[in-house]
């Protein structure tokens, strides 16, 4: 038995970080949402983070969610103390969150050099970045951005898949 | 009662809080999504900083007490050996943290801090 995965769910406000968890998790998830007093497009956000778990072909992994906001930032370094990989999700249809999904990026990865992928979400709606786009935008290999709906278990899913595939790859290296 | 007013009832009690108790090295309100609204400090702490984490320990010391079923969260500490903060549930709205020294008396303390806190969830 393997010890399980911590793994970092990170990005900006409204990307979908506690959905995929949630969509993930199959343990009840600990979340940790306050109302949010300023608009941001949604009732409440994350001041803490969200914790779920699940197994992929017997591998245990720990899903850590982060707040979004810069505020929380010493959670982006507390949650990824001891991470194995890091999600970076955006929402594909908020170009306008891509610079700060970069900034969140450079900050997790400068401290703490995990390897991860990044998932574009909101694939269902119409004016949405495909992920090939968005790959350019971070100039990253198109293999490292994936299209996923947080709300759908298998294109999530597929996100994680890709992320420990890429983990092995370092691995054998 | 405008926001203006409100404003400034909260930078009262910040006040009188701190005037009762002088060792104090500092008072904030925010709300539960941690942004500032009124502080007090003496030295150049970042209020902005201190209100995000305030935030997340109640968001996080409400979850410990949901799964240790102890019921609602009123308050919560973090202790060092140079200082400690106290973090208190001020109604829905928002949290309360009071940053003291480590040689507190924390009856007093915990006298004017509650009271500080019942003031703060009423006018939020």
């Amino acid at each position: 038995m393997n010890a399980p995965l911590k793994l970092v769910i990170s990005g900006p406000v409204g990307a979908g970080k506690t959905t995929f968890v949630q969509t993930l998790s199959e343990t009840e998830v600990v979340s940790t949402e306050a109302d949010a007093t300023e608009d941001i497009g949604k009732a409440t956000t994350t001041v803490a983070f969200d914790f779920g778990t699940l197994n992929i072909d017997g591998q245990e992994l720990h899903l850590y969610g982060t707040p979004g906001q810069d505020r929380f930032d010493f959670m982006w370094d507390v949650l990824c103390e001891g991470a194995l990989g890091l999600v970076l999700l955006v929402a594909g249809n908020k170009p306008q969150d891509f610079l700060h999904a970069r900034h969140i990026l450079e900050f997790i990865t400068s401290r703490n050099p995990v390897p991860f992928v990044v998932g574009v979400t909101r694939q269902d709606l119409p004016d949405v970045w495909a992920p090939q786009d968005v790959a350019a935008y971070f100039d990253l290999p198109v293999g490292q951005v994936l299209g996923l709906q947080a709300t759908e278990a298998v294109s999530a899913r597929n996100v994680l898949i890709r992320l420990l595939e890429s983990q092995l790859a370092k691995e054998t290296v | 009662m405008t926001s203006g007013s409100k404003q400034e009832t909260l930078q009262a009690t910040l006040q009188t809080l701190r005037t009762s108790l002088p060792e104090l090295r500092g008072a904030l309100v925010a709300t539960i999504d941690g942004l500032p609204i009124a502080q007090s400090f003496s030295d150049n702490t970042d209020a902005n900083r201190v209100a995000a984490m305030a935030a997340t320990a109640l968001g996080l010391g409400k979850r410990i007490n949901d799964t240790l079923g102890a019921g609602e969260l009123t308050e919560m500490s973090v202790t060092g050996a140079d200082g400690q903060v106290f973090v208190y549930a001020t109604g829905r709205k928002g949290v309360l943290a009071v940053v003291t020294p480590a040689a507190m008396n924390l009856g007093l303390l915990n006298i004017e801090a509650r009271d500080a806190a019942q003031t703060v969830a009423l006018v939020l």
